[in-house]
């Protein structure tokens, strides 16, 4: 019995050792990008949609004959939306092999990997992590508008309402600990005329289920900004349809995206105006927007369909779109171009006038590592007929 | 903003809190332990009523379904995890007890996450609508409705653990499980009933926080309850009325707290702040017994 058993044993060895083998002799050359984001925990719904977003690009690069002939690789980790899993890995990351990244999909993650990537010289292009301090013009630049220019930009559309005269009471509704939404309410009350009179209101915790307070405070407000993600503000308007005066509208940036899906039917039961300032349209019905949906929801259907997961199939596809235009330019790009010479070659073309143009705009280009695109005012649903 | 609205939306919320943190302090009280996967079960009652809902049509008989269905499965799902994850444990090292806990909580939320995928849902279905004006207060039938079932389950609780017999051999076990056992109480169903009966509490919570509006995701009762959690301590663990006086205070400080736009940032840190400042005033909680160990 102990001598069948050692066999099988034996041979079970074997078969890992050759399972091993073939699978490393399998390691083709490819380019490979790195990505850290929440894919599972309470902001997985943003990490999963930059994971399929992402590999959906590679594998139609891929298909069209990867970067000069050699195939892109994504590697997505999670990080839980938690800083300290970053050390870990990007580490894993580097281990890996990574030439190029994504960065992280949220804030605070993103900070911290760049403390990294910096040291390294990593070129990445995070499709979401909008803080104003992730981009340096260096290795680092964005996809989406960082919070900062959100902030300005809505406050200059509310400052242009107010000098109409239809603004009406302004109040403010963000979540205090998120390194989002402070960072637009911060800019927007730094732009904000200061004949206004503003009533804030704020949360903090992220699995909150209660506004009961919030909205009672903000029950006479003709105009509501909301710079806090779908999730949390689709709760608010469902708690407060009754509350909150018919006539009023609420704004808010792209976190916005996806409000639709959220509320579903009950979009009807609410009386009140939403209305969004974003670079891109989930519903959009030309365009490469459209295009995206399109490809996007027959794999993955709708639960995921973002803003964030259109902003990381764009980086793909711009990160592609650069390096081809190297390699055009006699530059040398292949799966054994080190990180650090990847990302000067990256930092000289980004700074240098490249333009994008794809799903979330067109005609990008990068100062400072900052996106400048044109923001699209898109209205989610417009005021219920009195 | 009024102070009696902020009062009466922080009596809304501290009775959900107090509904929980019943079923933390039962728990203690009778297996001396702390069940952190307590506010997952919350979320397993969520999403047994989101099944209920898409699966019977008519509106008013879909609610009681899903109220129905949400108290079965969370009592199935509570004596379960007390079968196969804690009573094998018994007598094993608290600290064994408690790290099981956090790991059952964990398998929770990612089973669920597994199976209804990561985005939240609206279930408007269970949502109570409208409100009553008092003058110029405006009162939410929602926050009535939390407050009266409250009230009811906390009455229904104490007499039934005052008179009935299985209440009684509760009691028993909570003061010395030993003794009790020796007298011919089964010790091991009255902590499986302990369970059912906290699990359906759970139940119970997760559709008020549902019918307030809360969106149902894997997280649900994570954080809501960490905060029982904190409600039971604060009144005292293991003592039934100082749950609910815990919860209620927690849930008035909370709503001052986002009331008053300076403090609203620090609401958590002021609420866990009180736990500390009771926890050093009064290290028994509230209304809890100071018991002096036996050496």
């Amino acid at each position: 019995m102990k001598r069948i058993l050692a066999l099988v044993l034996a041979v079970l060895m074997i078969a890992g050792c050759c399972a091993a083998l073939s699978s490393c002799s399998k390691t083709t050359k490819t380019i490979k990008i790195g990505l850290s984001g929440p894919l599972t925990g309470g902001a997985a719904v943003y990490g999963q949609a930059v994971k399929n977003a992402a590999q959906m690009a590679v594998d139609e690069i891929n298909a069209a004959g990867g970067l000069n002939g050699i195939p892109l690789e994504l590697k997505a980790l999670d990080d839980v939306h938690d800083s300290s899993k970053i050390a870990t890995n990007y580490a894993e990351l580097m281990d890996w092999g990574m030439q190029v990244s994504l960065g992280c999909v949220t804030s605070a993650p993103c900070l911290e990997f760049l403390k990294y990537a910096k040291d390294d010289s990593v070129f990445f292009l995070t499709p979401s992590a909008s803080n104003d301090g992730v981009p340096n013009g260096e290795n680092s630049y964005q996809m989406c508008f960082a919070d900062g220019n959100q902030g300005k930009v809505a406050a200059d559309y509310v400052n242009s309402l107010y000098t109409a005269g239809n603004l009406g009471k302004l109040g403010i509704f963000y979540k205090s600990d998120d390194n989002y939404s402070k960072g637009i309410y911060d800019q927007f009350v730094a732009n904000l005329n200061s004949a206004i009179d503003e009533k804030v209101m704020s949360f903090t915790d992220a699995n909150a289920t209660d506004f009961t307070t919030q909205i009672g405070a903000l029950a006479e407000c003709d105009f509501i900004f909301m710079p806090i993600y779908y999730e949390p503000a689709a709760q608010f308007m469902i708690q407060g349809k009754d509350t909150i005066r018919d006539t009023a509208v609420y704004y808010g940036c792209d976190g916005f995206d996806g409000l639709e899906g959220q509320l579903g039917d009950d979009m009807d039961e609410i009386d009140q105006a939403i209305s969004m300032l974003s670079h891109f349209n989930s519903k959009a019905t030309e365009g490469k927007a459209k295009e995206f949906i399109d490809k996007y929801t027959a794999k993955h259907g709708t639960d995921t369909l973002n803003q964030f997961g259109a902003a990381a199939y764009d980086c793909i596809y711009a990160l592609h779109k650069a390096m081809t235009e190297l390699i055009a330019e006699g530059k040398e790009i292949d799966h054994k171009t080190d990180a650090a010479d990847l990302c000067e070659m990256l930092k000289g073309k980004f700074n240098g006038g490249f333009t994008y143009s794809g799903a979330t705009g067109s005609n990008m280009k990068w100062e400072g590592g900052f996106v400048n695109k044109g923001a699209i005012a898109y209205e989610i649903k417009a005021r219920a007929a009195a | 903003m009024n102070f009696l609205s902020v009062l009466i939306s922080g009596l809304g919320a501290g009775a959900t809190y107090a509904i929980i943190a019943i079923g933390y302090t039962m728990v203690y009280g009778i297996a001396k332990m702390l069940n952190f996967a307590h506010g997952d079960i919350i979320m397993v009652g969520g999403y047994a009523m989101f099944v209920t809902l898409a699966l019977v049509g008519h509106p008013v008989a879909a609610v009681a379904a899903a109220i129905l269905a949400a108290v079965l499965v969370c009592v199935l799902m509570g004596v379960s995890v007390e079968r196969f994850a804690y009573k094998p444990l018994r007598g094993a090292s608290p600290l064994a007890v408690l790290i099981t806990a956090i790991g059952v909580s964990y398998l929770l939320q990612s089973l669920a996450q597994i199976i209804f995928g990561s985005a939240s849902k609206m279930l408007s279905g269970l949502q109570i609508a409208g409100h009553v004006m008092l003058g110029t207060l405006r009162i939410n039938y929602v926050t009535l409705v939390t407050l009266a079932v409250t009230v009811v389950l906390m009455v229904a609780l104490t007499l039934f653990i005052k008179y009935s017999k299985t209440g009684r051999a509760m009691v028993a076990v909570s003061e010395d499980r030993d003794a009790a056992l020796l007298m011919g109480i089964n010790t091991n169903a009255i902590i499986a009933i302990t369970f059912a009966i906290g699990s359906a509490l759970a139940a119970i919570a997760a559709y008020l926080m549902l019918a307030k509006g809360a969106s149902l995701a894997n997280t649900l009762g994570a954080m809501p309850g960490i905060k029982a959690f904190t409600a039971a301590v604060i009144g005292g663990i293991g003592s039934l009325p100082g749950a609910v006086l815990g919860g209620i205070l927690l849930g008035v400080v909370e709503s001052l707290s986002y009331s008053i736009p300076a403090l609203a940032p620090f609401t958590d840190a002021v609420e866990f702040g009180i736990l500390i400042v009771i926890l050093l005033v009064k290290p028994a909680g509230l209304l809890g017994k100071a018991r002096r160990e036996k050496v």
